[in-house]
């Protein structure tokens, strides 16, 4: 998939929520949390790796993520995005949010 | 709390634009070489095949930069410097339009600004002093008649320390004084003074800029020698220094020591009066007003001014009426002066100007009717502005639709809009603000030259600028809004396709009457201009009579020095000596009022055996005490007999000479030399006529030649004269040389209204001249306003027409004949304008005949000029849309729509 600036707002909150997902384990740096989606959906999801950051500082402005530059294992300077508190709050309401979706979409399509 | 730090990101984001722009790209940089890697080591590309893949799978980088702004709030920015360049650019493509907007709009606004300014001085003129809402003044009123008058000084002590109406009561005279400054080598000058009780500073609650004011407990009898000088004064006649304090001034040849400066802005408390330069304590009056011995007695009307504290806890009313009581009791108490003598209570800041003549209320109306008429030509320049700027849209409506077409949205293009009305307008807020530079100027050409300052005092206070700003944005907003909003809610390309767009709306029926109203009265205002410089020129061109060339003047006043007689004869005896002795003078005499002096004097003469319709039987004449050889020195015509000469003294019988106009008015057809008059009356004094002197103008507006009369300074003494130097070259150059002269005679006294004739003569005219450039002023300001508006009316005819214009030339309509059509409409609008402008000013020209000099109301040059004038204005103003009009591409016009 290659999202387009004007994406649905559905698949923009897809990322999004991929993107904490990716986030809750451990502080990350942009280019691993594209590494990290690709690993965990066993490489059946690629997002469009530039389309990450806008996502990124969308996040941060909510005040979901914070992010600072420290030192890669290789000695790079890297900009490192953590969860807030509140971001871990809202990556469960998102979750359960978008399971209810799932849920219904199924619903909806099998009936 | 983290809801707070996405807020500082988001700040920290657009107000570090350009660090938020480098971590971007370091982050993205980052994010390709770690990529870049991984497929090398992963899958063994080579490096440079392994970037391309990295670049591709990051996906436009462009796409993502942008979106990274957006979300940074850093497109807003970017936006507002794009439209500002847009702006700037389309400015410098269309000069005219940016010099048009600047000037209507820099001159509204200015105009605006400076008549709020005048009348903020007017109405509001603050009082530099603590709470000064509670100051009243206090007038006596006749019972009767309600007429006020000024108070004795007994009364006053009365109320002051009995009446129990106020917290404190303090009076003032005012009065010239002659000032003289010993330590310094400015010439010694005659100023405005005010004689003060000693508690007038402590009433008033004032501070003095530097130094102590004289209070009552400095002065029990108020007879210290001490002056407190104006803020202006210090400032202009010592430097504003402050080591004056303490230092001894003179005063009609008296010391006084200066003890303090008043505050930046006291004025007196007379709006329409002198500006006072020096208090001094009212005990020093034998001083400050020769021969006033009993100023510091009597009852029932005075020469008192009276300013007064109201008491805490008492309203005007209540102290009126607690006044009204006092006077009462006064009354019963001094029946014989006092008894209808009551008492009137008026506002400090409004009531020292003669209660009963200047009413606040007419001074309130007149003055909201000039800033509502300035706010109406506001809104019609406004207006005016406005329609340019549909015009220009008009054109463009095809690149707007377009570009809504594309997804621009509409509040963007609103914000487009706005940029660049307002860049378009900036220019036009500078010269506004300038223009406030100008309030000094422009009041001391409305306000007449006196020896003395008088005016409103406008000065550029915050709130005065306070007042433009909110003008300012007020117009730039309505000026850009309308465009704005027409811009947003103008149609996408899909709803343009097919709309009818060649009848012309209502809303350009509106604006067509608008501008033949503007038109019609630009017509107006330029017939009265026109017939204002064209009196003034006749008014110039005439004959005055006398020759005011080489002429200099400078007057003394040694009564206020304290001079007798004796004393004084021998000072003008000594200076016209002094100055006659110098190869470069001509002539030199004594004379007062000269031609074109600001004073006049009159005089009532009873002839035997010829009646008059007055009263005691004598008639009325100006007249001039001059000294010997006064025809020539004035350059005035003997028309008969001989002058005066030093035998004319005393000792000698009493004479006279009489202007032409006075001797035929009296003696029709009889020689006038040898007639007898007698000064003051039936029983006066005996004097006889010894020539005839040409008719002389002593004032402007054609009130020339009044009948005069001439009596010689020998045998009636006064002690105000002129003394009058014709010299041999010219007599600017030699005033400081004989100023030198002059002064040596006597130092201490001072020489003011120093000048020359030339000069008084031309400021005589200054009325005239002031109406003439004042209506010029608003004419070719209502010229430029209504120009424009003619403009953008035909402009935006034009392009509203496009289609209809296109399918003209298509048929084969040549390009004198689309030209004639555009400017068929301009040019009706111009002949009604024209029309209905010059009835009007001839209605106008009717009422203000009286004020124009050898000049009829229905000026024939007058009114053939102002057609002219407006005739090449209507031309241009529908020309150049005409001339674009042809230039349109027929096939580009049709497809236009």
């Amino acid at each position: 998939m290659a999202p387009h600036p004007q994406e649905s707002d559905a698949l923009r909150g897809s990322i999004d929520l991929l993107v904490l997902k990716a986030l809750a384990l451990e502080p990350m740096h942009g280019w691993g949390i594209g590494l990290r989606i690709q690993q965990i959906s066993r490489g059946r999801l690629e997002v469009n790796q530039g389309s990450l950051y806008p996502a990124l500082q969308r996040l941060e402005h909510r005040g979901w993520v914070e992010s600072d530059w420290q030192s890669t294992e290789n000695n790079r300077r890297a900009r490192y995005y953590s969860l807030t508190k509140l971001g871990r709050k809202a990556l469960g309401e998102e979750v359960d949010k978008w399971k209810r979706f799932a849920a219904t979409m199924a619903i909806v399509l099998e009936s | 709390m983290s809801r707070f730090k996405g807020l500082v990101a988001r700040a920290r984001s657009v107000f570090g634009a350009r660090s938020s722009e480098q971590r971007m790209e370091e982050e993205f940089e980052f994010h390709v070489e770690m990529e870049t890697r991984r497929l090398v080591d992963r899958e063994g590309l080579s490096p440079r095949e392994a970037r391309r893949r990295a670049l591709v799978s990051f996906g436009g980088l462009d796409t993502h930069r942008e979106e990274m702004r957006d979300g940074r709030g850093a497109r807003w920015l970017d936006d507002t410097f794009v439209d500002l360049r847009h702006a700037l650019r389309s400015m410098r493509r269309s000069p005219g339009f940016a010099i048009a907007v600047a000037l209507t709009l820099g001159v509204g606004i200015g105009v605006n600004g400076i008549v709020f300014g005048a009348v903020d001085s007017l109405l509001f003129r603050p009082i530099p002093a603590h709470d000064p809402s509670r100051l009243v003044a206090l007038f006596n009123v006749d019972a009767r008649s309600k007429q006020p008058f000024s108070m004795g000084y007994e009364d006053y002590v009365d109320f002051r320390d009995k009446s129990g109406a106020f917290d404190g009561l303090a009076a003032m005279t005012d009065s010239p004084l002659n000032l003289a400054v010993p330590w310094s080598s400015g010439a010694a000058d005659m100023v405005w003074g005010s004689l003060v009780t000693e508690n007038y500073f402590a009433v008033l609650g004032m501070r003095p800029t530097v130094g102590r004011f004289f209070t009552a407990a400095d002065a029990p009898q108020g007879a210290n020698p001490f002056a407190v000088l104006s803020y202006d004064c210090w400032q202009a006649r010592f430097a504003g220094d402050s080591s004056v304090i303490g230092k001894t001034i003179r005063l009609n040849g008296t010391g006084f020591t200066v003890v303090a400066v008043a505050p930046l802005g006291f004025k007196g408390l007379r709006t329409f009066g002198f500006w006072p330069e020096i208090f001094v304590p009212i005990g020093m009056h034998n001083v400050a007003i020769p021969g006033s011995t009993h100023l510091l007695e009597g009852r029932g009307g005075g020469a008192l001014m009276v300013v007064g504290r109201m008491r805490a806890g008492m309203d005007r009313p209540r102290t009126e009426a607690a006044s009204v009581g006092f006077a009462a009791q006064l009354a019963s108490a001094f029946p014989a002066t006092n008894a209808t003598a009551s008492a009137l209570i008026i506002p400090a800041a409004a009531g020292f100007d003669n209660p009963a003549y200047v009413k606040p209320r007419v001074l309130f109306l007149s003055s909201a009717l000039g800033v509502f008429a300035s706010l109406v030509t506001m809104m019609i320049i406004c207006a005016n502005l406005a329609n340019l700027q549909l015009a220009r849209l008009a054109a463009r409506l095809h690149e707007i639709a377009i570009r809504l077409s594309l997804g621009c949205s509409r509040e963007r293009l609103a914000r487009q809009m706005l940029v660049e009305s307002s860049v378009v307008a900036l220019p036009g807020v500078a010269i506004a603000f300038a223009m406030l530079r100008l309030s000094g100027p422009v009041e001391a050409l409305m306000v007449p030259h006196l020896q003395f300052r008088v005016g409103f005092g406008t000065t550029t206070n915050d709130r005065i600028v306070f007042f433009t700003g909110a003008i300012a944005v007020l117009a730039v907003t309505l000026f850009g809004l309308i465009p704005a909003i027409r811009a947003s809610s103008a149609r996408s390309l899909s709803g343009l396709i097919g709309s009818p767009r060649t009848a012309p709306g209502r809303s350009s029926r509106l604006r067509a009457v608008l501008v033949v109203g503007q038109l019609a009265l630009s017509v107006m205002l330029l017939v009265g201009a026109t017939l204002f410089v064209r009196s003034l020129l006749l008014e110039r061109a005439t004959d005055v009579g006398f020759d005011p060339r080489n002429r200099a003047l400078f007057s003394t006043n040694v009564g206020l020095q304290g001079y007798d007689e004796a004393r004084g004869r021998r000072y003008y005896d000594d200076v016209l000596a002094r100055v006659r002795a110098l190869p470069d003078v001509a002539n030199a005499t004594w004379g007062f009022p000269v031609p074109f002096d600001t004073y006049g004097r009159g005089v009532a003469l009873y002839v035997d055996g010829v009646s008059t319709s007055s009263k005691d039987g004598t008639f009325a004449a100006q007249t001039s005490t001059v000294a010997e050889d006064f025809i020539g020195a004035l350059g005035f015509r003997l028309e008969a007999g001989r002058e005066f000469t030093v035998n004319d003294s005393a000792a000698a019988p009493r004479v006279m000479l009489v202007s032409r106009r006075f001797a035929s008015q009296v003696w029709p057809g009889k020689n006038p030399i040898g007639q007898r008059v007698r000064r003051g009356g039936a029983s006066g004094p005996e004097v006889t006529v010894i020539g005839v002197v040409g008719d002389a103008t002593f004032a402007s507006l054609g009130q020339s030649s009044a009948a005069h009369v001439y009596l010689p300074v020998r045998q009636s003494y006064r002690d105000w004269e002129t003394l009058i130097v014709h010299t041999r070259g010219d007599a600017l150059s030699m005033i400081p040389r004989l100023r030198t002269v002059i002064a040596a005679a006597d130092p201490a006294l001072p020489l003011f209204g120093v000048t020359t004739m030339d000069e008084a003569v031309s400021s005589g005219f200054s009325t005239s001249r002031t109406a003439a450039s004042i209506a010029g002023f608003f004419g070719g300001l209502a010229l430029l306003i209504s120009s424009v508006g003619l403009y953008a009316v035909v402009a935006t005819g034009v392009s509203e027409r496009t289609r209809e214009i296109g399918v003209r030339v298509a048929l084969g309509s040549t390009p004198g004949e689309v030209m004639r059509f555009v400017m068929r409409g301009g040019a009706r609008l111009g002949l009604v304008g024209l029309m209905i402008g010059l009835g009007g000013a001839a209605i106008v020209a009717r009422l203000m005949s009286a004020l124009l000099y050898g000049l009829s109301a229905a000026d024939p040059i007058t009114f053939a000029l102002v057609p002219v004038v407006l005739a090449v204005i209507v031309f241009v103003a529908t020309f150049i849309p005409a001339r674009r009009a042809v230039k349109l591409d027929p096939v580009a016009a049709l497809r236009s729509d």
